[in-house]
């Protein structure tokens, strides 16, 4: 096989044995470590290293943050809210706004772990909670209006990573009630642990991103709690020297009018879109279309016989992440069009164990990913507001099927009803808690305003 | 829920506590970076701080009976400078001093990653995981520099690094081609040309043909031709004035650099804002004669005398002058009342790899640092166990030494 430039970076790191040191290098190298010590060592009498100091020093044992469905079990509140916002995206399960990000996973669990870490008699109130959150979400909505690149849905940067971090840093800050200028500085250091490659996306590391974005948010709150300073100017555009701007490449901020009776959040506007079952977004519309096309196919024929279809076309828009012909693991078929289409056709339902080894496997599955073909109309932006979904059957007999999906259920403009969120809810939550737990919750998050005390939830 | 366990690793410098590897690798490299002491390398990045912090925790992470040796260490070190070196020629931006990505925060955190990867032996598909959760932590931006944050790039590239290889030898994966795609590492350049690497037989190592420069006094590199500029002229200003520099008589400060955004600062109000200003560089030299860590205290950066001579600088940017640690230059021009000017030029600061430091030299700097931290043995038992690191047997020696511990017992395991 072809060898990647990954792939031989690996091999040299494995490989490599100390007999192909040479002596220059190995003179030169010991010189630098002796440098880097002594450099360390005179460092560690400064301000900055005090900082970081107390920080690691406080939180480094403190467990006293819960992480999700592991009752006996707590960590510190970073690593809880890291380790929780990996649970939330583990699966793409979580949600999705417009412009694209995945906002409540990296906010949330900063929230939940913080709530917990601050001492009986200064918790925050439910209200204070639901302010923090929102206080997040907007954020990172805003953040997102400073480039049109983020209308379109991402190839750089993985925008939870980016807006994420951000959102995470401000509602954690509000949380804790910093000061303005405290706010100000995490968010600059909070940009200074922002943004991750796209390339991860579709792999087990994905999930890291959100794991990532709020625990290191989260962190940046802290250490601007304990006086750590940053460039005030990270959002600004400083031509020469990037600060927020440097993750995309056309970038126009503008202030955000101090909150007043009218402050309008942006999700008054513009709402979110919750998955139905645990997949990228995108193929959502051609699940939808798939279904639609399937029942026209089970009217004409009497049943599903895919020995009857010669080609299924599928009319997608162009985004390279999310077209894969053959996915083979777990977190390829979440990210695949292809696989995703075929499902729906096959099973006549999408859900969590579409994604199993097994149903990723199946013979029958194979058969009709190979009938797949994909097109790219040029109408069919990859923007989560504008994309549609068609999926066409060729049949031998000459006949064609199809069907057509401009917004799926559970989209912002067709948005889950009551009934439908809570039985996700409740179907997530039964398999690991107990049905009182389940219900308790239910109850808490709809009077959130009235809870005294959040840490409870 | 590693990180909760007992665990814990050396903090430089301090024997009353530590903290858990990933934190004491966070710290270290925080403390490395803490005053931009720490080497450069070209193509631009501060390879040693992002790397040494993290393998130094995680040797001493290892159950007892495991013992790594010296040559473990300096092994996994160079790995980790090495991948660093070689993605920084993936991208033509790379060789000029960054606008939008501080490359520790880039490369660094990938330099860590395979350092670490290495010394904890993973395989080569774990190696390749290591890399590509890596990249998914890399990247911040240039803005922070010259700020108190800054320190953070290289504390958190040593960390993240080394919680990438953790995660990927507990089987985590990444993408595999995390340095093949655009929407990998190629994501923090404008242009991005991976290449595979050279064989292992008769390795060509970059360190071998590129050496570091060492810092002599805590500033941002550029600022180092501007010392030694500036403190030729202060020589040649005093000989010809009776051994007293005649500060009343200087009309105006002319530097010639090349045009680096963050580190033109006309008037810094903090030492971070002080390390990263070629003005402040110039009139410090000019007025001491020489810089060291002290020019930096509150009152240095704030004396009056300073704050007048700040007041008669300027830059100009001629278009010779570029921005690339390999070529830039310095010209500092004095112009006095008197018509006359002074001014000398320095293209190659002594610690430069033009003109590297020599062997006393590094020592004391590296003394003159570790003093005020450590008692004198055990600085003396890490400048020698360094030199001798090939043939450490087991290299706790060396964080024993680290922690303070000045026990003439160590000193005696080495001979």
């Amino acid at each position: 096989p072809e060898e990647t430039v990954t792939s031989s970076f690996a091999s040299f790191i494995h490989a490599v044995q100390p007999e192909h040191l040479s002596k220059t290098v190995r003179h030169r190298s010991k010189r630098m470590i002796l440098d880097s010590i002594g450099v360390g060592l005179v460092g560690s009498t400064t301000h900055v290293f005090d900082i970081a100091l107390q920080y690691c020093r406080l939180y480094s044992s403190v467990a006293v943050s819960s992480v999700y469905g592991k009752p006996g079990i707590k960590l510190s509140p970073t690593l809880a809210a890291f380790t929780n916002g990996v649970a939330t995206h583990s699966m793409d399960f979580d949600d999705t706004w417009h412009p694209a990000t995945h906002p409540s996973g990296a906010v949330l669990p900063a929230l939940l772990a913080a709530s917990q870490m601050l001492p009986p008699g200064t918790k925050p109130n439910g209200m204070d909670f639901l302010l923090a959150f929102n206080v997040g979400l907007e954020v990172q909505g805003r953040l997102m209006h400073f480039s049109t690149e983020a209308h379109n849905i991402p190839k750089r940067f993985h925008p939870p990573s980016v807006v994420g971090t951000m959102g995470s840093a401000a509602a954690t800050a509000k949380l804790l009630s910093l000061s303005t200028a405290q706010c100000a500085h995490a968010l600059g250091i909070a940009a200074s642990l922002a943004g991750a490659p796209m390339a991860n996306a579709a792999t087990q590391a994905k999930p890291l991103h959100i794991g990532n974005a709020t625990r290191l948010g989260f962190e940046a709150a802290l250490l601007a709690a304990r006086g750590m300073e940053a460039n005030p100017l990270i959002l600004d555009d400083i031509a020469g020297c990037s600060g927020f701007s440097a993750f995309y490449s056309i970038y126009q901020p503008k202030p955000l009018s101090t909150p007043s009776d009218h402050h309008e959040f942006l999700l008054e506007k513009q709402d979110i879109a919750f998955k139905r079952f645990p997949a990228h977004l995108g193929m959502h519309w051609v699940v939808d279309a798939a279904l639609s096309v399937r029942n026209l196919f089970i009217n004409y024929a009497g049943s599903f016989s895919p020995s009857l279809i010669r080609t299924i076309v599928l009319k997608i828009p162009v985004s390279k992440y999310i077209n894969r012909p053959f996915p083979s693991s777990e977190h390829q078929a979440r990210h695949s069009f292809q696989f995703n289409a075929c499902t729906a056709l096959l099973d006549g339902e999408v859900g969590l164990s579409s994604f199993t080894e097994s149903s990723i496997h199946r013979q029958e599955l194979r058969e009709l990913l190979d009938k797949v073909v994909v097109e790219h109309p040029e109408d069919n932006v990859a923007n989560f507001d504008k994309m549609y979904g068609e999926v066409a059957l060729l049949l031998h007999s000459g006949d064609v099927l199809t069907g057509k999906c401009d917004t799926f259920y559970g989209h912002w403009r067709k948005p889950l009803s009551k009934e439908s969120l809570l039985k996700k809810f409740r179907s997530n939550a039964s398999h690991v808690l107990p049905e009182e737990k389940i219900e308790t919750i239910i109850t808490m998050v709809d009077n959130l305003e009235n809870l005294s005390d959040s840490s409870q939830l | 829920q590693i990180y909760s366990s007992d665990i814990s690793s050396t903090i430089w410098g301090h024997l009353d506590f530590r903290l858990p590897p990933l934190y004491a690798a966070f710290v270290n490299g925080v403390a490395v970076h803490s005053m931009d002491f720490d080497d450069t390398w070209h193509p631009a990045t501060h390879p040693s701080g992002a790397v040494l912090p993290a393998v130094i925790a995680l040797a001493e992470a290892f159950p007892r009976e495991k013992k790594i040796s010296g040559l473990d260490l300096l092994l996994a070190f160079n790995v980790g400078i090495e991948v660093q070196g070689r993605l920084l020629r993936f991208s033509s931006e790379a060789r000029n001093i960054p606008k939008r990505f501080h490359p520790p925060t880039v490369v660094g955190t990938m330099g860590s990653a395979a350092a670490c990867a290495k010394l904890l032996a993973l395989d080569q598909p774990k190696c390749k995981n290591a890399l590509a959760i890596a990249a998914s932590y890399a990247g911040a931006p240039l803005a922070n520099a010259a700020t108190q944050t800054k320190p953070l790039h290289v504390g958190n590239a040593a960390k993240h690094g080394l919680e990438a290889a953790c995660l990927a030898s507990q089987g985590l994966q990444g993408n595999k081609q995390i340095l093949d795609m655009e929407s990998g590492i190629g994501a923090f350049y404008t242009d991005y040309n991976p290449q595979t690497l050279p064989t292992l037989q008769s390795y060509p190592w970059l360190l071998d043909q590129q050496d570091v420069a060492i810092k002599r006094f805590p500033a941002h590199l550029g600022t180092h031709w501007v010392a030694d500029a500036a403190s030729s002229v202060r020589r040649k200003l005093v000989e010809s004035s009776g051994n007293s520099l005649p500060l009343d008589k200087i009309e105006k400060v002319v530097l010639k650099v090349p045009e680096v955004k963050y580190v033109n600062r006309p008037s810094p109000a903090s030492e971070h804002e002080a390390r990263h200003s070629f003005q402040f560089v110039a009139c410090s030299a000019l007025l001491d004669g020489s810089m060291s860590v002290q020019s930096f205290t509150s009152e240095n950066i704030h004396r009056l005398a300073l704050r007048e001579l700040l007041c008669k600088t300027q830059l100009e940017h001629p278009p010779d002058n570029t921005p690339s640690f390999e070529s830039l230059y310095c010209e500092v021009s004095v112009m006095l009342r008197d018509g006359n000017t002074v001014s000398d030029r320095c293209d190659t600061f002594y610690g430069h790899w033009r003109k590297p430091l020599k062997k006393e030299d590094l020592e004391k700097k590296f003394q003159s640092n570790a003093s005020s931290i450590l008692p004198a043995e055990a600085a003396e038992g890490i400048i020698e166990t360094v030199y001798n690191l090939e043939k450490v047997e087991d290299c706790s020696v060396l964080t024993k030494f680290l922690s303070g511990q000045s026990v003439r017992a160590l000193s005696e395991k080495l001979h």
